[in-house]
């Protein structure tokens, strides 16, 4: 299995990078966490962070009205939420993730689905580093 | 609504945290087990700690 196509597959799917290499065990308790996690997150009210983009800009029109208008945190929670590739593509288009502000587990289930996705950085990388024969 | 305890919550997102990391950074299974268990350990008990540490704080 070519390495950055493990990487590729566990990003958009959390384990599923190891699956495919034959680390069943592995891949299922990476998959189990990362979605149970993301999934008490949004049961928990929290925000998974967009892009906002308004109309066509540059990198640098981007970057820069980000720091204007919105909280610069935002663009570090949009990061970790993009860790969980596929969550996130249908959390944008499936409308779901808006975040509960008015519920007191608000902040907890952010962080859930912040945490979620950075771990799942963490998960791919692995499979990468296991496809190219640096770890077991 | 799930989780109204803080403190389950931060349990359960330590644990499962503690799972990721033991097996992503251990290969095997005796060294990951104490790893996790260590991880674990650091993140709950911290976090009672620098709790209690921000109430001296509180008005």
């Amino acid at each position: 299995m070519k390495p950055y196509a493990c990487l590729l597959a566990g990003w958009l799917f959390p384990g599923l990078g190891h699956l495919l290499q034959k680390k069943f065990w592995r891949g299922a308790i990476f998959l189990v966490a990362v979605l149970a996690m993301t999934g008490m997150g949004l049961a928990m009210g929290g925000k998974i962070y967009p892009l906002y983009i308004e109309k066509p800009q540059t990198l640098l029109e981007i970057v820069t009205n980000l720091f204007k208008k919105e909280n610069p945190l935002a663009l570090l929670a949009f990061l970790a939420d993009l860790g969980n590739l596929l969550i996130y593509a249908l959390s944008r288009f499936l409308s779901f993730g808006q975040g509960a502000l008015e519920r007191s587990t608000f902040e907890f289930g952010t962080a859930y689905v912040a945490g979620a996705g950075l771990l799942n950085y963490l998960i791919a990388l692995d499979a990468f580093d296991i496809a190219r024969g640096k770890k077991k | 609504m799930i989780f109204q305890s803080h403190l389950l919550s931060m349990v359960i997102y330590a644990f499962f945290v503690s799972v990721v990391l033991a097996l992503v950074r251990k290969n095997e299974l005796k060294s990951q087990v104490k790893y996790g268990l260590s991880l674990f350990l650091i993140m709950v008990i911290g976090g009672l700690a620098f709790g209690w540490f921000m109430f001296l704080f509180a008005r």
